[in-house]
């Protein structure tokens, strides 16, 4: 397999808690995930992004971790993570774990020694101060929850740094024995075989007085460290993948020159997909691709429609955000921090044609994308169970007790299954979907296999066209011999639209999910209609490049 | 017009849900269930769904005309280069060898833009031009038997047969230029005396041509209606008139016009009981800037034909056991073995892209063990490579049944066979490519009891 791999790749992100309860505890673990290996494959899944697994006392969802080298025993035991990840593997999909690599929880026994223990040898493996005052241009993150960067610990009489919840205190990278040590964690994981890590949080580590403490030179040159020891050790296809929610060009010095990170996520992309679709005008997407800087050929952006986070909206204008309150957030339980804690079909009001045009330019646009559990069938979510548990939820299997996900007592589970009249496990379920041809499910999967047909979509540039409609989104995607027309209807009426296809006259437009042949481009603008949030997507067939010949063609029936 | 109102007139022994296999292949077809209309009756009967309206000026034709004996429908599509010599040869076949017939030509045209019609009517036989409807997806891509819209064409030609009192109707393929003059009397002839309903071609060819038929059609055939036909999609074919009335009157026939029109009507044939025969022709050749010789489309339309028509007849050939030849006429011709130009290492290349890009879309299809199977081939040696046809028999079967269950964008399944279908090919041509024609043809006997063998697994797995 090559090792840039994830370029092509199709991502999962999945909760080990929340995809399936095999051992019936109400908490969904490593069998279940492992039981559950066929249907991601079958989904046409590449590579699963696993949410932090590790133990922890779980005050934010395992980002709190308190034992960098162990499995949270409500999820399994390393034996478990080990044959989950053989069963992957053995199917061909690869696996990518969370590593929280600027916090721990202030469980774990490297903070309780540092605070115990001012001169011991953790004493300066986190940053402590005898003042609040310091970097006070960088802001707090968590407004929502937490009032300033800084915490007083009673036991060492100190404040200590932390950019995100209290119990989360900042790990201090200028200590070279830290950097040692998360270096031989990720060590212990790719010992057995894991594929990659998404690193979470990676633009706070160095902390430096007069700067607002993100994105520092100094955070850099670690990460490239990093970088260079795994590639050596581990053979170069093992990824890493940055998770930095900053605006496009602070993101790419996260890829360096190729020898930072594969990947990194597009954030600003996000919330304009919605706002395209919502204001019906291409503008917002053509925009944000006007501001994203190239990135080296062996980089990667990382595309998500939702994530296990609210949809954040850090990266988009105050005036941008208000529409997007006013747009998708109704109800101001839907609001958190900067963002709005909604899934997909929610957010889309269960719009089956506007979920499927999101679907459809998410696996369109450059980059890979990154499909959100649930998210292919059309979960819902529920705002009412508090921080971003409502996108939490257990998977919906079927319309049976607990959804198939559990056999425990309902109320044991860690979260109630979602059960409204229209997104409820009755309505919304895998084992319902899995019979309708036309489901989103199964519509889903159809997508992903033509997305496989094209090293364009992974690899491609991109070329939009201006047509006069401003509802209409058109670009070509181009690979070597490929190119890749993708035209959509950002709005709820039907629209025409003219293109200027001049530069490919004579090619025939070939549509992919249904292998139709459309009338070839001639020297006028090429005209179609799409429907209500209609798409298509057009292999543009040379006319010289003629189908490769076997000799038994002309009497082949 | 009587006829339609009579309640006397229902249903005979030969009429849907009355099947029954004729085994023996001879003449025990049912009985005539209503009876033919009037020479040159020029009125669609109400009881004839399908029976089309071909306009006013086709109605006078018609009637002008008077009765006919025998119609030779001749189906265009921009053949205006081949049209004529093809109209001389049904012209000088019926004189020759139709003594005392009246014949028509029935051009059917699909929209010709080339003087295709001028071309067909300077024959010494009157003609009768009919415009039928045709998808554009198909004047786009025009499938492997050359005329858009031919179940259109063919449902027009009924339709006119019908009226003209037709005994026989004689389908011809316009652009095919090796057709002689003995062609007519060997399709026509059985029908004429009464022995056959419907007599299929068969063509004289190489062993390297018609691989799609002769590795996954003509076995899917023999598996599903018991009949041993050489060439199922045989573009030349006879039909009497009693089964031309009885595909009139089948309520299903109107879903079945696009593509799958001939297997459908073949698998109807079989099941109502008509009498089924095959005619040695001779060698086709084929003259046609139209027709599709794009692989994966023709194995598309062809495997979607067969697969489409499985659902429809699934009562009727999961209860097939066996299989036996057709009674035929003709002298039935070797399988040429001159040394062709086929590119096996193209083929294994084609072979071994399909393993490393489309395994996603065979995961959904395939049974795990066939694709342990498949994926267990060794394509690496180019000269020794097999394909097991107990294996190949599954991997259709499971692309039967994926059709069926829908598991996959239809096209995309159907289109995901090509590089497998590569992989047999190759493996036939090595291994025919030092035999003898005889043994050749024991070769592709030997694919078609694999896919009789394998039949209980594809029935076990059919819901």
């Amino acid at each position: 397999m090559s090792q840039d791999w994830y370029k092509d790749a199709i991502f999962y992100e999945v909760h080990v808690k929340a995809f399936f309860d095999a051992d019936g505890n109400g908490v969904g673990d490593f069998a279940g995930l492992t039981a559950s290996l066929d249907y991601v494959k079958e989904l046409g899944v590449d590579c699963l992004w696993i949410l932090p697994m590790y133990p922890s006392p779980l005050r934010d969802d395992g980002y709190d971790i308190a034992d960098f080298r162990g499995i949270h025993p409500d999820y399994g035991t390393v034996e478990d993570f080990q044959k989950f990840l053989d069963g992957a593997h053995a199917r061909g999909m690869r696996v990518i774990a969370d590593l929280v690599m600027n916090h721990t929880s202030d469980q774990h026994p490297w903070f309780q020694a540092s605070r115990t223990d001012p001169t011991g040898p953790y004493g300066d493996w986190y940053v402590w101060s005898d003042t609040d005052q310091r970097y006070r241009d960088a802001r707090v993150i968590f407004i929502d929850t937490e009032k300033s960067n800084w915490s007083w610990d009673p036991v060492r009489k100190q404040y200590y740094w932390h950019r995100f919840f209290s119990h989360q205190p900042d790990l201090n990278w200028d200590n070279p024995a830290v950097r040692t040590a998360v270096l031989d964690v990720m060590r212990f994981w790719l010992d057995r075989g894991l594929d990659g890590f998404r690193c979470d949080a990676v633009p706070y580590l160095i902390e430096r007085e007069g700067t607002n403490c993100e994105n520092l030179p100094e955070s850099h040159d670690i990460l490239k460290v990093f970088r260079r020891v795994i590639d050596d050790e581990y053979g170069g296809d093992r990824i890493l993948l940055a998770e930095a929610n900053q605006w496009p060009e602070d993101v790419r010095p996260y890829f360096g020159d190729g020898d930072e990170f594969h990947m990194a996520f597009h954030f600003p992309l996000m919330p304009r997909l919605y706002m395209a679709v919502r204001r019906e005008d291409r503008l917002p997407i053509t925009d944000i691709f006007t501001h994203t800087p190239a990135i080296p050929p062996a980089c990667q952006w990382c595309l998500f429609l939702r994530n296990h986070d609210e949809l954040t909206l850090e990266m988009v204008t105050n005036e941008e955000r208000d529409y997007m309150y006013y747009a998708y957030a109704s109800d101001p339980q839907m609001k958190l921090n900067l963002g709005i804690r909604r899934r997909l079909a929610p957010l889309m009001d269960n719009d089956r044609r506007r979920v499927e045009l999101l679907n459809a330019l998410l696996l369109t646009l450059p980059g890979s994308p990154i499909i959100y559990y649930g998210d292919e069938i059309g979960m819902g979510d529920n705002v009412y169970l508090g921080d971003r548990n409502g996108v939490r939820t257990p998977m919906q299997w079927s319309s049976n007790r607990n959804a198939d996900f559990s056999t425990t007592d309902s109320a044991r589970l860690y979260l109630p299954v979602v059960n409204d009249p229209v997104y409820g496990h009755q309505a919304v379920n895998v084992a319902t979907q899995s019979r309708q041809p036309s489901s989103l499910l199964n519509t889903m999967k159809r997508m992903i296999a033509v997305r496989k047909q094209s090293g364009a979509f992974g690899r491609g540039t991109i070329e939009f066209l201006r047509p006069r409609n401003g509802t209409v989104l058109a670009f070509i995607r181009r690979f070597e011999d490929d190119a890749i027309l993708v035209v959509a209807n950002l709005s709820e009426r039907s629209q025409p639209v003219e293109l200027d296809l001049r530069a490919h006259q004579g090619a025939t437009p070939v549509e992919l999910l249904g292998e139709t042949r459309f009338p070839p481009v001639g020297d006028t603008p090429y005209f179609l209609s799409l429907g209500p949030h209609g798409y298509y997507w057009f292999r543009l067939e040379r006319r010289d490049r003629g189908p490769v010949r076997y000799g038994i063609e002309e009497t082949a029936v | 017009m009587a006829d339609a109102l009579d309640p006397n007139v229902g249903p005979g022994p030969g009429s849907p849900g009355d099947r029954r296999i004729d085994r023996t292949g001879g003449h025990d077809g049912p009985q005539t269930p209503t009876r033919s209309p009037a020479p040159g009756e020029a009125v669609v009967r109400l009881d004839m769904p399908h029976a089309v309206a071909l306009g006013e000026r086709v109605d006078a034709e018609l009637a002008t005309l008077g009765p006919r004996s025998v119609a030779i429908a001749l189906l265009t599509y921009n053949n205006a280069a081949t049209a004529k010599v093809v109209a001389e040869a049904v012209a000088a076949g019926v004189e020759r060898h139709l003594d005392g017939a009246t014949a028509v030509i029935l051009n059917a045209d699909a929209g010709s833009s080339d003087g295709t019609a001028h071309a067909v009517t300077s024959t010494a036989l009157p003609v009768v031009r009919i415009e039928h409807p045709t998808p554009l997806a198909e004047r786009l891509t025009v499938p492997f038997h050359g005329v858009p819209g031919r179940g259109d064409a063919l449902a027009a030609v009924f339709t006119a047969a019908h009226r003209l009192g037709a005994r026989a109707l004689v389908i011809v393929e316009a652009d095919v230029v090796s057709i002689r003059d003995e062609w007519i009397a060997r399709l026509a002839q059985p029908v004429l005396a009464g022995k056959a309903d419907l007599v299929n071609g068969a063509y004289a060819r190489h062993r390297y041509e018609g691989t799609i038929t002769n590795l996954i059609v003509a076995p899917l055939i023999r598996m599903l209606y018991g009949r041993r036909l050489h060439q199922p999609f045989a573009g030349h074919q006879a039909y009497s008139a009693r089964l031309v009335e009885h595909i009139l009157v089948q309520p299903r026939w109107g879903g079945f016009r696009r593509d799958v029109t001939d297997l459908w009507m073949f698998g109807t044939a079989v099941a109502d009981g008509f009498a089924v025969w095959e005619a040695w022709l001779g060698p086709r050749v084929v003259r046609s800037t139209a027709r599709s010789n794009d692989l994966p489309t023709m194995v598309a339309q062809t495997l979607g034909a067969i697969f489409g028509v499985m659902h429809t007849h699934e009562d009727l050939w999961l209860a097939v056991r066996g299989s036996e030849p057709v009674p035929d006429v003709g002298t039935a011709a070797k399988l040429g073995v001159d040394p062709a130009r086929v590119d096996v290492a193209r083929m294994l290349d084609g072979f071994r892209l399909g393993v490393r890009d489309l395994l996603p879309i065979w995961e959904h299809v395939l049974a795990p063990d066939t694709l342990g199977d498949v994926l267990g081939l060794d394509a690496g040696d180019g000269t020794r490579f097999r394909f097991p046809n107990d294996l190949w028999a599954r991997v259709v079967y499971d692309f039967a049944l994926g059709f069926h269950y829908d598991v996959v964008h239809r096209d995309h399944l159907l289109r995901s066979l090509v590089p497998l279908y590569l992989g047999r090919t190759a493996a036939f041509v090595l291994e025919a490519e030092p035999r003898s024609a005889d043994a050749t043809e024991a070769l592709l006997d030997e694919v078609a009891v694999a896919f009789e063998r394998q039949k209980p697994y594809l029935a076990e797995r059919w819901r």
